[in-house]
């Protein structure tokens, strides 16, 4: 198997863009992916593209969308796909193009990931999101993603003595690692309070549980590990990476305080790298609630299954702490535009690995080894990737 | 805009929806529900033998959707009701399955509290009421 590197990385901003469409949040991304490319890179040798994306502003281009993009960067004639699996279509894109450069059949591939959410009514957009969890079932028990994670939460309390304030926790540290991070849709803080009181959405969680609708896109240059020092002196190498799928109805799975596809994924990843989650100095984790980041401090082994509200505690996956988790903001504050959301998290490692996170409040030092963490709906597929610095000597 | 379930594909799952109809499996014995083509627990039988479950369980999980919270094709029964329980249930056959829990107690829902299965309508869709079980407290 070759070896797989990241040369180079761009994303548009998450937010509320009115103004651009798939089109041009995706070209956005790319020209700064392009852009940030050391010693630059000819697009025309790139061989071909992986876009991660559920709906494309709600059914705006469901077929065909991958040649609809590259064809608007100048690219109509590159081996273009769309990758769909919810939430993780960016994780599963970055996935399918690493196979593809570690095959050997590619030597120079995107990953990327676009959504453009704001321009449906909220009504649409959950509509969206709902057919992607089971339909027949948990849609008909008039259930929402929210309210099969709060089921999650709720056996989870029961279990292992999970408090309302450990959830609160998680979006409160997002939130106050969004402030400086210049790609986040909400950088302000929120206090402990506000957190656990905000306006209900499906019990235990509130909205301050929930990660918000975002546009956003995020693109990701992938070469044949033994070609990057011809892009860079300082790549970043996809030491391992693991995809696993799970039953994608809740009711139908053996447990719900942890997920199989996460705990498969990072088996595979781990193995591949040769690494442990000791190893691993910080981490961009799925918080598309605050109950899946800490069903993800177990599922990823930085702590056993059912005593992640400890780390919350002492305060370890806090910026400052021994392994922080979502320094971007995460979902939660960052944003999660659906198909960009697995992306993206490899632009944050790579600037990251590069001392390069812009604001120097929040750049992590002296870091070898991170992860990225990415999950479809409510673990239906889950996606996990190593990734180590590759400046040093 | 709501789920679509087409009316043939609910028609289709009318055993489950009305009567509870699980399958068990001819080689574990276990009972699976919705069916599946492959039993989930041993993974390997494709034959089985209807069952139509008890409708008796208990509480695994549970949550409150609410008003402002509901998917669109239930946003009117949150309006009316402010918000619905869903829970998790787990039979007494084995299998858990997921619904609306109806009359809710003042005092609250916890996990373990039993219940059984009620027919009950479940939303519109086309012009055509879909009917289906929820739960209820013992």
């Amino acid at each position: 198997m070759e070896g797989v590197a990241i040369i180079g990385a761009g994303q548009t901003r998450y937010g509320d863009f009115p103004g651009k469409g798939v089109k041009e949040l995706f070209a956005e991304a790319y020209l700064e992916a392009l852009k940030s490319v050391d010693h630059g890179l000819d697009p025309q040798t790139i061989q071909a593209a992986y876009i991660g994306c559920l709906s494309a502003g709600s059914g705006f281009q469901l077929g065909q969308l991958a040649p609809l993009l590259m064809g608007h960067v100048g690219l109509p004639h590159v081996n273009a796909v769309r990758v769909e699996n919810a939430c993780a279509s960016g994780g599963f894109a970055l996935y399918t193009a690493a196979c593809a450069v570690a095959s050997g059949k590619f030597d120079l591939v995107v990953a990327a990931g676009v959504e453009k959410m704001r321009d449906v009514s909220s009504s649409k957009g959950r509509y969206w999101l709902g057919v992607s969890g089971d339909t027949e079932y948990e849609r008909l028990a008039g259930s929402t993603f929210a309210g099969i994670y709060a089921l999650m939460a709720a056996r989870y309390m029961h279990e292992y003595g999970l408090k309302r304030e450990h959830l609160s926790m998680v979006a409160v540290k997002n939130h106050r690692n969004a402030v400086a991070n210049p790609k986040a849709q909400f950088r302000r803080e929120i206090t402990l309070e506000q957190a656990m009181n905000g306006v209900p959405v499906a019990h235990p969680f509130n909205v301050w549980d929930c990660s918000p609708t975002t546009d956003g896109a995020a693109v990701v240059l992938l070469c044949n590990a033994k070609i990057a020092r011809q892009f860079t002196s300082k790549p970043v190498y996809l030491k391992g990476f693991g995809a696993a799928s799970d039953y994608l109805a809740i009711h139908d799975r053996n447990t719900v305080t942890s997920l199989a596809a996460t705990r498969r994924a990072a088996a595979e990843a781990y193995k591949q790298a040769g690494i442990g989650p000791s190893d691993i100095d910080f981490a961009e984790v799925h918080d598309c609630f605050t109950i899946a980041e800490i069903l993800a401090y177990g599922d990823l082994g930085f702590c056993e299954v059912g005593r992640a509200h400890y780390l919350l505690e002492n305060g370890d996956t806090q910026l400052d702490g021994r392994l922080p988790v979502n320094a971007s903001g995460g979902l939660k504050a960052k944003g999660h535009p659906i198909g960009a959301t697995g992306c993206g998290m490899a632009c944050e490692i790579f600037k990251q690995l590069r001392d390069e996170a812009m604001e120097p409040s929040r750049q992590i030092k002296n870091a070898r080894y991170a992860l990225s963490h990415n999950v479809g709906g409510s673990g239906g597929t889950a996606a996990v990737f190593i990734y180590q610095r590759g400046d040093e000597s | 805009m709501g789920a679509h379930i087409s009316i043939p594909m609910y028609q289709r799952a009318v055993p489950q929806r009305y009567r509870l109809i699980g399958q068990r499996c001819l080689k574990c014995g276990r009972v699976n529900f919705p069916p599946k083509a492959v039993c989930k627990y041993c993974l390997t039988g494709s034959e089985f033998e209807n069952v139509q479950l008890s409708g008796r369980g208990t509480i695994y999980s549970y949550t409150i959707i609410a008003g402002g919270g509901a998917p669109p094709e239930f946003a009117e029964d949150a309006r009316c009701k402010g918000s619905y329980p869903v829970v998790l249930v787990e039979l007494e056959e084995g299998p858990r399955i997921i619904a609306q829990l109806v009359n809710p107690p003042g005092e609250g829902i916890s996990i373990g509290m039993p219940v059984e299965a009620v027919f009950r309508r479940i939303y519109e869709e086309e012009g055509v009421i879909r009917y289906g079980f929820k739960f209820r407290l013992v």
